[in-house]
């Protein structure tokens, strides 16, 4: 599902964030993306859907060479890519369902396909019954459970996480765990970037560690 | 495609309803620019109607030394209208140029008790085709008239016309540079106003790059909702234009001294405001598109 040959990326001369990653993810894993600060888990995961290019190297995923590709192509490659953030990049301004409905409404999808697997979606997150709340009324977790609803209601091929516990406690990391793992009990393949040992220790995956731009483990549990 | 329409114009109106102090900036904003470059085009052309209507009063007045035979006349009349560029010769007899000049002279014309009937000479007034009111025409009409020894004196008020060609020169060159420097200024201030929409949507913009909206599906909500600004705007400023016009332009031009009694002041015709409004939608279209390009990067 994502291959990667001999990837580097590096910002100017002396700043170089990955260096000859080389690593073959399959459809369906779930992957832990691991590292201290800085050791280029975000850029590993950036690089996946498009939002910056290897300078050296090469990416596949699902059989397609996503370093030849180009601007245009890239939106039809983040249709298949969820991704969740630490910060969760909701709009503040526009209600949940709207939050949601956006990445269907960017694919062009008619408006009762929208509402139906929107809603969907928030159910699936437990949040139907907050559709017309702004974001910025609800709490961290729930903030983040649309986030993980508007990667979802897309039906992903893939899920990329980037810290997606970073500002939330323990009780509710638990809980948006539980969200990827179903997501991955579907088929979809999970990639989430963190750094909190406690995670792979508590739901044992395959772990990849990152350390100044090298990937220095590859454990299968 | 019908779907996407309307969720296009959905998109981009509540857009502006949910940035009304940035939307009517923008609007206001392109609303002075059309505005002031429609006055300014207003004058110019007002002005250019007054220096027309000027110039139809250009003539050349032709004094005989005796006035001719009443058998010579019409032929003369019939020479001097058969010159290209004359439009009519009229025949000012002696008497009727002193009862001019006693309607001139009102209260004073005492003055001309018991002068002779013969004090003014006779002459043939000569007004030139609206093509001819010009240095060249009256010089042209003026060399044919010296060949004929009838004539004694030729006015022609020659250093007027000069002057007068030179100010419509000046006025076009000045509306030239000045109507060229509010264009760009408009475009450039109505860019910068669209990009600081943008700026405030940025995240927005983000977000639909991220869930994978194409470059065109991102960028359509906002050209149209610069489209739409446009056309407000342009509403606006012909708005405004009336008013001003009605209450300030149309005033002090009746009561300028140099306006001629017949000339009515000129506002934009039909055709003259609807390129107004769609100026307006130009503007909008091309200023968000300017400044989409650089905020949309993918
Ligand atoms: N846009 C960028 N410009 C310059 N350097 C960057 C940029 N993004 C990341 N880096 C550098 O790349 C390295 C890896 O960063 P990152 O992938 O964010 O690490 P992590 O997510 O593991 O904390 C860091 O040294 C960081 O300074
Ligand atoms: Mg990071």
């Amino acid at each position: 599902m994502i291959q990667l040959f001999n990837v580097t990326k590096s910002y100017g001369k002396e700043n170089v964030a990955l260096r000859e990653m080389t690593v073959h993810i399959e459809k369906g894993e779930f992957t832990y993306v691991t590292g201290p600060s800085g050791a280029g888990k975000t850029t590993f995961l950036n690089m996946l859907y498009g939002a910056c290019k290897p300078t050296r190297g090469q990416i596949l995923i699902n059989g397609i060479n996503i370093t030849r590709m180009s601007g245009r192509q890239i939106p039809y490659l983040r249709r298949k890519i969820g991704v969740v953030f630490q910060d969760y990049k909701l709009l503040n301004s526009r209600s949940v369902y709207e939050n949601v409905a956006f990445a269907l409404e960017a694919q062009g999808k008619k408006r009762y396909e929208v509402s139906k697997r929107v809603y969907k979606a928030l159910k699936e997150v437990g949040l139907e019954h907050r559709l017309q709340r702004k974001p910025i009324e609800l709490s961290g977790g729930e903030q983040q459970r649309i986030a993980i609803a508007r990667a979802l209601v897309v039906e992903p091929l893939i899920l990329l996480a980037d810290e997606p516990s970073g500002n939330l406690d323990q009780e509710v990391t638990l809980e948006i765990m539980e969200l990827f793992k179903r997501a991955n009990a579907r088929g979809t393949t999970v990639l989430l970037a963190t750094h909190d040992h406690s995670l792979y220790k508590r739901f044992p995956k395959r772990v990849l560690g990152l350390e100044d731009g090298r990937l220095i483990m590859d454990h299968q549990p | 495609m019908l779907d996407n329409i309307s969720y296009f114009i959905r998109r981009a109106l509540r857009n502006m309803r949910q940035w009304p102090v940035l939307c009517s900036a923008a609007i206001l904003t392109m609303a002075v620019a059309l505005a002031t470059m429609a006055t300014f085009f207003l004058v110019v052309i007002n002005i250019q109607g007054l220096a027309t209507s000027w110039s139809e009063e250009v003539q050349v007045v032709a004094y005989f030394q005796y006035p001719p035979a009443g058998n010579q006349l019409a032929p003369l009349i019939r020479k001097v209208e058969a010159f290209a560029d004359v439009k009519q010769a009229i025949y000012i007899t002696k008497t009727e140029a002193l009862k001019r000049f006693e309607a001139r002279l009102g209260d004073d014309a005492g003055l001309l008790e018991g002068v002779s009937r013969d004090l003014l000479p006779a002459s043939l007034e000569i007004s030139l085709k609206s093509g001819s009111h010009n240095r060249e025409g009256v010089a042209r009409v003026v060399a044919e008239l010296k060949k004929d020894s009838r004539f004694d004196d030729l006015r022609f008020g020659q250093e007027w016309l000069e002057r007068f060609e030179n100010f419509v020169d000046l006025l076009k060159f000045v509306g030239l540079v000045l109507g060229s420097f509010f264009l760009l200024a408009a475009l450039f201030i109505v860019s910068n106003t669209i990009k600081l929409t943008l700026y405030a949507r940025r995240d927005e913009l983000e977000i639909m790059a991220l869930v994978g909206a194409t470059k065109r599906f991102i960028q359509i909500p906002f050209l149209l909702e610069g489209a739409l600004q446009g056309l407000a705007s342009g509403v606006c400023a012909l708005g405004f234009l009336t008013l001003a016009y009605k209450l300030l332009l149309q005033k002090s031009l009746q009561t300028f001294w140099l306006t001629p009694v017949g000339f009515d002041p000129i506002f934009l015709n039909g055709n003259q405001q609807l390129i107004l409004v769609l100026c307006g939608i130009l503007l909008g279209s091309l200023g968000s598109l300017v400044s989409l390009r650089k905020f949309v990067r993918l």
